[in-house]
């Protein structure tokens, strides 16, 4: 089983060797990262072998690690550790990633440094992977920075313009509030468990005092809600759309985002044992998920409607995982994974197609890219929560739990949720793909784009059957869709859809919707400007840092360096002074005033000119006082 | 066999001598002779480092008596704490010298002053008496103030003259608690390893030893509100000047601290842990705060060292094994990565001829080379883990949380400073290596061969150190747990 240490490290040393090559090079050897990515890919697969069937019995199938440091006698290590919950993940980042890796062949291969392009995306690769495989909190944190790292990279990949430059540096800032609560929640861990370890940590966490659990539990929460863009530091997901279009939909729709939730799931225990965490995370949930789903359903951009959708869908894990139904969470997160990065595909192919991102500018690409419209087809029902479509499952599974759970105002938070999100997934439907056609010369996307599209599509019409499998592959009790809540969702889904069309599907109302906007008056006006957040975070906490920055700067010039400069100075007239009384008075007692004025002159040029001995002969003096001083009083 | 630290130290002195007396009309003689002793001397410590016994203490050592009626001896050892220290100075040495190849101006002046910081810089981390100690203590000053103020930019003379003083009135304190511990009946020696080992002194006579030594110490990392000598030096000084004014010269007061206050002072450092601390955590903020404001290069790097010191300060406030591990880890990864950036804003410097943020963008583009190791630095700097400058903060984050010496806020104060520390540096590296090349920028070259292949040893030892982070806490753990042992905090 030691393959599984390759897993990580063969997109790690893709990465390490593109890296350092020059441009020209790098873009020839582009193939180096789907390389490393399919091996993983391969390798993933007989390791899930090696899980499946009832992998969740006894111990794990891979368990080794390696200290990478002793401290005060304890050992921190890198580990790897295969259990069904990392097979499952493995399974999902090695199929969305090399689904990526080939359609980013066709998407990126006129951008001059593409090779570049693929270098990172295959170490997100491995940090992802490595973070899933990981067997302490501490590894699993660096590859979260890791990832933070690529994310950065990919975002501000095209940097030359001011959006991606801008936004890529908003994500990092942002995610890294979250990563503080992180860090001060591993110290926490730290001192009552003295360990990183998951055995030890998550083995023992019932047993902690009552708060610590909580603390720790809301530390690493608020980690999670900065990795997975929940309110309120969801802002910077929708412009990390900056990215190219194939990174987002890895990075930004299926793995990275979707770690936060992992970090829930897999931190279980401590959540249980506090239980107030868990309550937080169902509400952080359950806000975004309504939230996000109303901001995407008033977006233009084709990828920022996505965008809101994942924070609104990553909102659905958190609300199941609070909720009580974790198993539901994560098969949410295999599901969406798959229909979300496909959805993001199929975008880059209508945005290379329509030539802008705009939904108003696009209408009627049905008839010109009929792959594209069917495999995407499957993705939005999916999105929307259409039996057979793997959507449909996952979240018939999180509404069972919120039920079961009683936890009804949640419920119809997540009802309501589900309604919108069958809205928007309509809007966007029709006006993108029905209706007049706005762009000249439409084309269908490169093989190489529409092959992966066609696999996550399947994937999508099918995983959901295999839902009573994963409950039971990760240990707990599997169950199909309750009937009338099937029924319930269904009808919501049917109804968001059916109004979706209502206002978006039929022709004359298309790009007229000046009067809805115009009843809704400021909810609109709400929604339109994000809620405020962006501009409240401008406001109250970005420019007076700046200003902050900016005075304490200039305190720093004239107050702190003001003191040391007065001191010289006062130091120099002191010395002067001195001096002149050793030459006027004791001096002059001897030799008469007209020699002794002709010395002191001489002594203040000799210190106006910066001797560096005069000062020193001052200095002594005043350490011989200082040292008597010191010994007298301390003995 | 063989005095390996004292040809380690002097050896350098012996350099400096060829160098000053080299004719002034072979011009290009000085850089040579000190890059071949620069590079014996790296080859000596690293085979040092290779038969250094990790678990073997105090080790080296070298005793003669020197001036036997004051009880001063010549006396030289190396243990796990400044063994990462003397590395690093003797890896800086030759990349300084490499970096200044081109210096015209009394370029046998100016090697000899680079030999003789490094007699210096060397001496302060191998002395264990506390005369000798002092006197490479004080020899450092010398050349660095030469270095700034004949080699320095428009405003040197100010700037050295503010850097000697400074540092000298900290250096001042120093000796005063030298001698107090000196004088004391319970000291009564020069001999740092039998101070250390001592536990006689009074409490109150160590505050006030305790507070002498702070002073002396807090001006050379420079601690808040003592640092603003630090700018001034920095922007002033050549390139090689402030690599190793950053990479060694602060060091020593960090240094200072786990040296000297630490183990010979343990009461006192106990009740002055919580004021220290506070400092520590100030500087963090504080440093990171004004480093977002600067509009020079230069100065941005050195107010992050302000910031990055701050987290030193707290690891050894903190007094518990992963707080001071950290500590050293991030006063070596420090060294390394500041000195990357100081080596890369030199060489964009050079070709751009400013130093200002405003006028110098689009690196990346014009000069991917210079624009993409910026950016590898400043993500070091920033504490990626991955890379070296993680290990230090996270550890002495933790350890601080950890401490009962330290209030469980300054911890959380400096994580915020994580989130600062990624503030200024992006915000740089947004204006800087990204975007379309400005007009200074246009038309430049890309990092020549001499250049990478100066920098490649910096960038290659922060991968190695932030993925296994053994290679340094091997040596440096033992030596932690066995200080906090002499300290009775274990």
């Amino acid at each position: 089983m030691a393959y599984v240490a390759l897993i990580p490290l063969l997109p790690a040393i893709g990465f390490v060797v593109m890296a350092p090559l020059s441009r020209a090079t790098r873009n020839r050897l582009q193939w180096l990262g789907l390389a490393g990515v399919g091996g993983s890919l391969v390798l993933s697969f007989a390791a899930f072998a090696a899980v499946w069937p009832g992998g969740h019995e006894g111990e794990a199938a891979y368990h080794a690690s390696w200290p990478i440091a002793q401290v005060g006698g304890v050992d921190l290590s890198v580990g790897l550790l295969l259990d069904p919950v990392a097979a499952v993940m493995l399974l999902v980042v090695t199929v969305v990633g090399a689904c990526v890796q080939v359609y980013s062949v066709g998407y990126m291969h006129r951008d001059e440094r593409v090779g570049w392009y693929f270098a990172v995306l295959t170490l997100f690769t491995a940090a992802m992977l490595a973070l899933v495989l990981a067997d302490n909190f501490l590894m699993l944190y660096m590859a979260w920075e890791v990832m933070g790292l690529c994310s950065y990279l990919l975002i501000g990949f095209w940097h030359e313009q001011e959006v991606p430059r801008k936004a890529s540096q908003k994500a990092f800032l942002t995610t890294r509030v979250g990563d503080v609560g992180f860090a001060i929640g591993l110290a926490v861990i730290y001192l009552t468990v003295g360990s990183f370890d998951f055995d030890a940590v998550l083995g023992s966490a019932a047993s902690w005092a009552p708060g610590v659990a909580t603390a720790v539990a809301l530390l690493l929460l608020v980690g999670a809600i900065g990795k997975s863009a929940q309110a309120p530091l969801h802002v910077w997901l929708p412009d990390a759309m900056a990215a190219p279009t194939p990174a987002s939909a890895l990075i930004h729709a299926a793995t990275m985002v979707a770690a936060g939730v992992y970090l829930i799931a897999r931190s279980l225990p401590i959540f249980e044992a506090s239980g107030v965490a868990l309550t937080v995370t169902m509400a952080v949930g359950a806000a975004s998920a309504l939230l996000g789903g109303l901001l995407a359903a008033v977006q233009h951009d084709i990828k920022k409607v996505l965008a809101y959708s994942t924070i609104s869908q990553l909102g659905y894990m958190f609300l199941a995982i609070g909720a009580g139904g974790a198993i539901a969470g994560m098969f949410h997160l295999v599901t969406h994974a798959f229909f979300k990065s496909l959805l993001f595909l199929g975008a880059g192919v209508i945005i290379h197609a329509a030539h802008t991102q705009d939904m108003r500018e696009m209408g009627g690409l049905a008839r010109h890219l009929p792959v594209t419209s069917v495999t995407f087809g499957a993705g939005a029902l999916a999105l929307a929560g259409i039996f057979p479509f793997s959507g449909f499952w996952s979240k018939d599974e999180i509404l069972y739990a919120v039920w079961h759970n009683g936890h009804y105002f949640t419920f119809l938070v997540a009802l309501a949720a589900a309604f919108v999100t069958a809205f928007y997934v309509a809007r966007l439907w029709f006006r993108v793909f029905t209706g007049p056609v706005q762009t000249d010369h439409l084309a269908e996307g490169h093989a190489e784009m529409l092959a992966p599209m066609g696999v996550l599509a399947a994937i999508t019409a099918v995983v959901g059957f295999t839902a009573l499998g994963f409950s039971e592959f990760l240990g707990h009790a599997g169950y199909w869709p309750d009937p009338a809540m099937a029924i319930v969702s269904t009808l919501v889904a049917i109804s968001g859809l059916a109004v979706g069309w209502w206002v978006y599907g039929r022709r004359h109302l298309v790009l007229n919707t000046r009067a809805l906007k115009d009843r809704a008056g400021h909810a609109y006006t709400v929604l339109a400007q994000k809620y405020y957040f962006d501009v409240t975070y401008d406001h109250v906490i970005i420019r007076p840092y700046i200003r902050a920055t900016e005075s304490l700067s200039r305190f720093d010039r004239t107050v702190i360096d003001g003191v040391v400069n007065s001191a010289a100075v006062l130091w120099k007239t002191a010395a002067e002074v001195a001096w002149t009384f050793d030459g006027r008075v004791i001096d002059g007692l001897v030799n008469g005033t007209a020699r002794a004025a002709r010395a002191s002159g001489g002594a203040l040029r000799r210190i106006q000119a910066g001797r560096v001995q005069t000062y020193l002969r001052y200095v002594l003096g005043a350490l011989v006082l200082l040292m008597l001083w010191i010994v007298v009083k301390g003995a | 066999m063989l005095p390996l630290l004292t040809i380690i130290v002097f050896l350098p002195l012996l350099g400096a001598a060829i160098t000053a007396l080299l004719p002034k009309e072979r011009a290009d003689l000085p850089r040579l002779v000190s890059l071949v002793v620069s590079l014996v001397d790296l080859a000596l410590v690293a085979w040092l480092v290779l038969r250094f016994d990790v678990a073997g203490g105090l080790q080296f050592v070298e005793r003669a008596n020197w001036i036997p009626e004051a009880g001063i001896q010549y006396f030289l050892g190396i243990d796990g704490i400044s063994l990462p220290l003397l590395f690093l100075s003797a890896l800086l040495l030759p990349i300084s010298i490499l970096v200044s190849w081109e210096v015209s101006e009394r370029p046998g002046f100016y090697f000899t002053m680079i030999l003789l910081l490094a007699v210096g810089m060397n001496g302060v981390f191998v002395a264990l008496d506390f005369v000798l100690f002092y006197v490479f203590w004080e020899i450092v000053l010398v050349p660095m103030y030469f270095l700034i103020a004949i080699w320095g930019g428009s405003r040197r003379e100010y700037a050295a003259i503010k850097f000697f003083l400074y540092t000298l009135f900290g250096s001042v304190f120093v000796l005063v608690g030298i001698l107090a511990l000196y004088l004391h009946p319970g000291g009564g020696t020069f001999d740092m390893t039998v101070l250390a080992a001592s536990t006689g002194l009074p409490t109150s006579f160590q505050w006030w030893v305790f507070a002498a030594f702070f002073l002396g110490f807090a001006v050379k990392v420079p601690v808040f509100p003592f640092h603003t000598w630090l700018p001034d030096a920095h922007v002033e000084a050549p390139t090689a000047g402030s690599v190793l004014l950053a990479g060694i010269l602060l060091k020593m007061g960090t240094y200072g601290f786990v040296r000297v206050s630490l183990p010979m002072l343990p009461d006192a450092a106990a009740s002055w842990a919580g004021f220290v601390a506070l400092l520590g955590v100030v500087s963090i903020v504080y440093g990171a705060a004004v480093a977002f404001a600067q509009t020079d290069l230069k100065k941005l790097v050195a107010y992050s060292s302000v910031s990055h010191m701050g987290f030193v300060m707290l690891g050894i406030a903190a007094g518990t094994p992963e707080g001071l591990n950290g500590a050293v880890a991030l006063m070596f990864a420090h060294g390394v990565i500041t000195g990357m950036l100081f080596l890369l804003v030199g060489m964009v410097h050079e070709r751009t001829h400013t130093r200002t943020i405003a006028e110098v963008s689009g690196l990346s583009k014009q000069v991917p080379v210079a624009g993409g190791m910026l950016a590898f630095a400043s993500f070091a700097s920033l504490g990626l883990p991955g890379l070296a400058g993680f290990v230090g903060e996270f550890l002495s984050l933790v350890g601080a949380w950890r401490s009962e010496l330290v209030a469980p806020g300054y911890a959380i104060v400096a994580a915020a400073g994580i989130l600062l520390a990624a503030a200024y540096m992006l915000w740089m590296v947004q204006r800087v290596v990204l975007g379309t090349p400005s007009s200074a920028v246009e038309g430049i070259t890309d990092l020549t061969r001499l250049e990478i292949g100066i920098l490649i040893p910096l960038v290659v030892i922060t991968v190695v150190m932030g993925v296994y982070w053994s290679s340094i806490l091997r040596y440096v753990d033992p030596a932690v747990t066995a200080l906090l042992a002499s300290m009775g905090a274990v």
